[in-house]
């Protein structure tokens, strides 16, 4: 079924026209890695603070709000190149398993950032308040540096396996 | 030649000829080399853009690069050591590539551009730290940008032409 879909895609005329530009993959990958760097940037900068190995002269909630836009509109970027990556080589990821993986570990990221953001709109100091929201502060943290380095990780080796 | 030589040497040293020869290594360097990567550019993008009044515009200029920087040299001095793990694993076929030698050009003109912003940008910044920065450190955020990008791109198309 999938092997259908990726046959079919390749086939069709957008993707035909990608794969003949040999400088469209190159170009495309080097806007989802910039993506990459701002969307890892920021998340990084949030989950040391929230694992508390960084002190920052803004409060957790002023630096999460700031770091919203950059988080959401970088993963629309990813979004939008990985799609394009997708039509031009159909097989090379989506038959893929570390694709499927990263794919996963992506939604992962965007649903923890996402709980995150929300709970700290709701109450500036929710994950600070008492010494079981810091642990979960941590924990939350500690997941996000972990999938974040895994999205990475999957991304390079789907050129691999 | 003596370049070609010792870069022979070097290539055929037994680290390099195990991360050549390995199924796992090489990708695996690789991986951590564009992890360190991904944040030297978000990093230093991140002081760029307020150097260009793009963005943290409120911030003080001087408290934002106290934050960012050690994210900087930290992911740059692992990037750097999984780089040159890699350059020495195939050291010939990358000293021959354009894309190699562009990336490697504007690591060394992104470096002077930060030792110029270093010395003379942040001479009077009690002036605008908490201002719009003057044209000459903005200057240094666009060109840093540029660098930067180009380097992405560049080391991206390394993987197409060796």
């Amino acid at each position: 079924m999938i092997e259908q879909f990726c046959d079919w895609l390749s086939r069709t005329n957008v993707s035909v026209a990608f794969q003949s530009a040999d400088w469209f993959v190159p170009l495309v990958q080097t806007v989802h890695i910039i993506a990459i760097a701002i969307l890892l940037t920021s998340v990084y900068v949030l989950s040391f603070r929230l694992i508390g190995l960084t002190r920052g002269a803004q409060s957790l909630a002023t630096l999460s709000a700031k770091s919203t836009p950059w988080f959401w509109t970088a993963l629309c970027v990813l979004l939008v190149s990985g799609t394009l990556l997708t039509i031009t080589e159909p097989a090379r990821e989506l038959l893929n398993w570390a694709f499927r993986v990263k794919m996963l570990m992506v939604l992962t990221l965007a649903g923890v950032l996402w709980m995150v953001q929300l709970r700290m709109r709701q109450n500036p100091e929710y994950w600070t308040e008492s010494p079981a929201r810091r642990h979960a502060a941590r924990a939350v943290g500690l997941v996000a540096v972990i999938v974040g380095a895994g999205i990475v990780t999957a991304g390079r080796w789907i050129a691999y396996v | 030649m003596a370049v070609e030589q010792a870069l022979t040497w070097l290539q055929d040293l037994n680290f390099p000829t195990q991360i050549r020869e390995s199924v796992w290594l090489f990708p695996t360097i690789e991986t951590v080399h564009v992890f360190a990567l991904v944040l030297v550019v978000g990093s230093i993008m991140t002081v760029d853009l307020r150097l260009l009044g793009l963005a943290n515009r409120e911030r003080p200029f001087s408290e934002l690069a106290r934050e960012m920087l050690p994210w900087t040299w930290v992911a740059f001095a692992v990037a750097a050591v999984a780089g040159l793990l890699m350059f020495s694993s195939k050291a010939l076929i990358y000293y021959g590539n354009i894309p190699f030698r562009i990336k490697m050009c504007c690591l060394l003109l992104a470096g002077i551009n930060m030792a110029l912003f270093h010395w003379l940008g942040t001479r009077h910044l009690e002036t605008w730290d908490r201002k719009q920065p003057p044209k000459p450190a903005k200057f240094a955020g666009g060109a840093s940008l540029l660098l930067w990008t180009t380097i992405v791109a560049a080391g991206r198309w390394i993987g197409f032409t060796t």
